[in-house]
């Protein structure tokens, strides 16, 4: 019994050291390379490598991982006499001889990689990707003349220029000729609409002179998609975020166009275009056949952008679309809700807001109840009824909330509250910023006309916030240098110069020792430059320099002295 | 500035009144390197003499404390210290024995850079710096210098332009280019116009007035390929080197033999570039930046040391707060070694290659420098790359040695080399 359970016991014993074993061959070299390579051990992850290459089977891959590891280990020369083998053995393979010419490349073996390039052509004489691949090369290397005679070469050698076309609008790109580059790149587009974003960021670095002449080769008919995208792209980069919407949205909206507008919305968004995003989404809705929900939330993000251009209206308006869906109140609560109730207290619809928020507040939860509570409360404050803002306040039990608290103690002129309130304030506004700096400022414990301006301000009425500033400055004395310069930076914003050289004028001249003095002769000097009064602009800068030589903002009042003097130059 | 104020301080002989000074250092204690070269020179356009202390702090400047000098610094932001008499003669004393010398910087020199009127897609270094330096100065082209101008003006910058009149051979792969065909225009135009054949023989009839120039007692100041191709269409006197583009005929196939190196300033036995198709002149180049199959790469070189007392017109020329400044590319990079005529003084060289960078020498009762490279803070220059925005390097070594240029010819005394 005994020699028969030690028997059984051993060959449970010799299985299981058997499938250990075959475990361990289970791997394949290459997947073994793989995984060597993943957790960064270069050295048996090139000898898997090497390994496989010897076995056969994906030569390729076990090139390319090669390539991969002695490039960590800077032993890319060891690919080398690796890649001359498998040449050998295949003259035509594209992918090892691509892998040779980055190899020389990397190797900074110039006149090798010119080299391999020559014997790739000479065997394979009618393939056009050994000068595709060089002149990309080439390009990258910043040697465009060089990758220009390439692909001179490969046209006359193949009897075509459309299998380089990609590569030349590049070149041209690269070698400033932006009206060819951009011929090149519609005919690129034209039949590949998604090289639209390659072409963009070729045409990007367009000088301003050359624009117009890059936006008439997209523009000119046919209206292709591939086309308009690409302007659309290049124009968005320019800053020009309305023609580029303008481009993009004369296509046939299609399926294909539909997507191309999402993308653009996004684009738009991404980079704080909102009113251009606006008008893409609405488009789309438009156009869109979509279920319910789908078409809700569609009016709703152009509802949004719409909301970040400070376009209230029309963000309510996409909310109505929204509800008009048909969706059901669960839904509406969640997706349109926070917009339609954002957007009427931004209007200063607060009563509306309000009973907004009661008509759905049972299909929203505690958290987003209160979020949407503040939001009716900023309501009442831009309509100017900060009693009404404290109700809804305390009605919803938000009186532990500090910032709202400190807001409205500062609207109701009573400094000395906020200044302990806002202390704790979590989102860095504008408002917010020069409302701690005023209240750091001031030693006053109350002041209404302070008040009135920043209810102003949260209403949007700059102008009226401007002269309320003005007016707190001779009040609030002690802060007064930093109330003239927030009342002018104000009138700056609005373009209003006029306005605005007078207060600078106050600040340099009646507070030349306060902090804001410096930040006054530099904007004294813009608003002067802007009136063409160059001698009076330089002047100011020059007196920022000398006077404040330690000011933070010296280096900039050299650069508009270096600016002016230039632009008088010439 | 206020020059009326400067003036009226100029009457005073500061030279026999206990002025206060202030000193601009040139070390790493300045703010603005390129600037300081201006507060020195308008000080002097002023009339207000100073000095150039060679190797004291990086080749400072000493210049009376005068309220306008000081407010000029503040605006520009030069680094300007007072210095009280006892720190003066102690400096003094250290320039005295050590390898260092004072020179009096005593007229601002007028200048004159040859430039085209429209500029092509790419910058001049040199033009820059003045102009971020505020040196004023005079735009000619090729009507003034055939009318004979250029001595009205004492230090003479050239553009970089191609003196073989081979439009720099950028035919080879701008032919199609607007700006090029515009250029091309322009110089055909000019050439009629001022009775040349062909645009060769007008650049050819510049280059003549260049070398006159400096042979009558000018400084001439030159970079990138206009060093090369001024050398070239000197020797080339009587010499076909143009390829057909150029003015229709083949070069000489002989004219290697027939070019005449007496003519040139600073090169001789130099081999012309035959083909019409490879973007290179001459083996004058050592980097042949433009031929991918020649291409050398780029180093650094070193700055010479020279003997302040003893040779202080190559002293002023390398005075700089940096000894090894890296290297960047033109259409001439540098200057092969094999090239250069025995009396070529170097400036600077690349450690080991078989190229110098800087080179300096006399002809006639002028002189010339030339330098290789276009922009030393734009080491890979490539034509519609924007302009190098120098308020981004005040500090740079490479533009010193530019501005070294422009204020050399201000020196008192023209001081012989042992």
């Amino acid at each position: 019994m005994r020699s028969n359970k030690t028997l059984a016991a051993r060959a449970v014993l010799f299985v299981a050291i058997a499938t250990a074993q075959l475990h361990a061959q289970d791997p394949s070299p290459l997947s073994a390379g793989y995984d060597a390579e993943q957790r960064g051990d270069w050295a048996e992850a090139a000898a898997n490598y090497r390994k496989a290459l010897h076995a056969g089977g994906n030569t390729a891959a076990s090139v390319l991982g090669l390539e991969r590891v002695f490039a960590e280990i800077n032993h890319t020369d060891s690919l080398l006499p690796v890649l001359d083998t498998v040449i050998a053995e295949r003259p035509k393979d594209a992918v090892f001889r691509s892998v040779q010419l980055r190899a020389l490349r990397m190797l900074g073996r110039q006149d090798e990689e010119r080299a391999a390039f020559e014997r790739w052509v000479r065997d394979a004489p009618r393939d056009p990707t050994p000068y595709r691949d060089y002149a990309r090369a080439l390009l990258e290397e910043g040697r465009p003349q060089t990758a220009d005679s390439i692909l001179d070469r490969a046209q006359r050698a193949l009897g075509s220029g459309r299998e380089f076309l990609v590569e030349t609008a590049q070149l041209r790109a690269t070698m400033g000729l932006w009206d060819a580059s951009a011929r090149a790149w519609r005919t690129v587009v034209d039949s590949a609409p998604d090289l639209a974003s390659s072409s963009a960021y070729a045409l990007r670095p367009t000088p301003r002179p050359s624009r117009d002449k890059v936006r008439a080769v997209f523009l000119a008919p046919p209206v292709t998609l591939g086309a308009r995208r690409a302007l659309a792209s290049v124009e968005l980069a320019w800053g020009d975020a309305n023609d580029a919407w303008m481009a993009l949205s004369s296509v046939r909206p299609d399926s294909a166009a539909v997507a191309a507008w999402d993308e653009f919305g996004d684009a738009a968004s991404a980079q704080g275009e909102w009113r251009t995003a606006h008008d893409a989404f609405a488009a789309i809705l438009a156009v869109s056949h979509a279920p319910p929900p789908a078409l809700a939330r569609l009016a709703i993000r152009a509802g949004d952008a719409a909301l970040r251009a400070g376009d209230a209206l029309s963000a309510l308006a996409m909310t109505n679309r929204a509800l008009a869906t048909g969706i059901d109140s669960g839904t509406a609560a969640r997706v349109v809700l926070p917009l339609k109730i954002r957007a009427l207290s931004a209007l200063g619809r607060a009563s509306d807001a309000d009973f907004t928020l009661s008509a759905y507040a049972k299909f929203a939860d505690d958290s987003s109840r209160a979020r949407l509570t503040r939001d009716v409360a900023w309501g009442y404050v831009r309509s100017g009824d900060i009693a009404r803002a404290k109700t809804a306040v305390a009605a919803a039990g938000l009186g532990d909330d500090r910032e709202l608290a400190g807001w409205l103690a500062l609207y109701a002129g009573d400094l000395g509250s906020a200044r302990t309130a806002l202390r704790q304030a979590d989102a860095p506004t504008a408002d917010l910023v020069t409302a701690l700096a005023l209240l750091a400022r001031t030693r006053a414990d109350t002041a209404a006309v302070v008040g009135r301006a920043f209810v102003d301000l949260a209403r949007g009425d700059t102008a009226a916030a401007a002269t309320q500033f003005v007016a707190a400055s001779d009040v609030v004395r002690d802060a007064a240098p930093l109330l003239l310069a927030t009342a002018a930076r104000l009138h700056t914003a609005r373009r209003e110069d006029a306005e605005a050289i007078p207060l600078w004028k106050k600040v340099v001249e009646q507070y030349a020792d306060a902090p804001e003095a410096p930040e006054a002769d530099l904007e004294w000097g813009r608003a002067l430059a802007r009136g063409h009064d160059v001698q009076g602009a330089m002047s100011r800068w020059e007196h920022l320099i000398l006077t404040y030589p330690s000011s933070a903002l010296v280096p900039q009042a050299r650069r508009e002295v270096e600016a002016a003097r230039g632009s008088a130059t010439s | 500035m206020a020059a009326a104020a400067l003036a009226r301080a100029a009457r005073v002989d500061l030279w026999h009144t206990a002025v206060p000074m202030l000193l601009v250092p040139m070390d790493d204690d300045q703010q603005n390197h390129l600037k300081a070269y201006g507060l020195a020179y308008n000080t002097l356009k002023a009339g207000i003499k100073g000095e150039w202390l060679l190797n004291y702090k990086g080749g400072s400047f000493l210049i009376p404390d005068l309220p306008e000098v000081r407010k000029r610094a503040a605006l520009a932001g030069v680094t300007v210290t007072p210095i009280a008499d006892a720190d003066l003669e102690a400096a003094r004393s250290e320039i005295a024995s050590s390898n260092m010398d004072s020179i009096v910087l005593e007229k601002a020199p007028t200048i004159a850079v040859y430039s085209p009127p429209k500029s092509p897609p790419w910058d001049d270094a040199v033009t820059l710096a003045l102009n971020y330096a505020e040196i004023p100065f005079t735009n000619v082209w090729d009507e003034q210098v055939v009318a004979g101008d250029l001595p009205k003006y004492d230090w003479v910058h050239l553009f970089h332009e191609d003196f073989t009149g081979q439009f720099n051979k950028l035919y080879i792969n701008s032919r199609g280019a607007p700006w090029f065909q515009e250029q091309v225009t322009r110089d055909q135009d000019a050439a009629k116009r001022l009775g040349f054949a062909s645009v060769p023989a007008l650049k050819k009839a510049v280059a003549e007035q260049v070398r006159a120039f400096v042979q009558h007692g000018g400084f001439l100041f030159a970079m990138c390929g206009a060093t090369e191709t001024l050398d070239l269409a000197l020797a080339a006197h009587d010499v076909d080197i143009d390829g057909p583009f150029s003015d229709g005929t083949p070069m000489d196939p002989n004219a290697d033999a027939k070019m005449d190196w007496s003519r040139a300033l600073a090169f001789q036995n130099a081999h012309l570039e035959t083909s019409p198709l490879v973007n290179a002149m001459s083996d004058i180049d050592g980097h042949q930046a433009n031929v991918p199959s020649r291409k050398q790469p780029l180093g650094a070189f070193t700055l010479f040391s020279f003997a302040a007392k003893f040779d202080p017109v190559a002293s002023m020329l390398v005075q700089n707060h940096r000894t090894v400044v890296p290297d960047f590319y033109g259409v001439t990079t540098s200057f092969t070694k094999a090239t250069l005529k025995s009396a070529d003084i170097i400036l600077a060289n690349e450690e080991g290659a078989p190229w110098v960078k800087y080179i300096h020498g006399d002809s006639g009762k002028g002189s010339w420098t030339f330098l290789g490279g276009h922009d030393p803070e734009d080491p890979q220059h490539a034509i519609g790359n924007p302009a190098t925005d120098l308020s981004l390097h005040p500090n740079s070594p490479g533009y010193r040695l530019i501005l070294n240029n422009v204020l050399f010819p201000a020196a008192k005394k023209k001081p012989l080399k042992t």
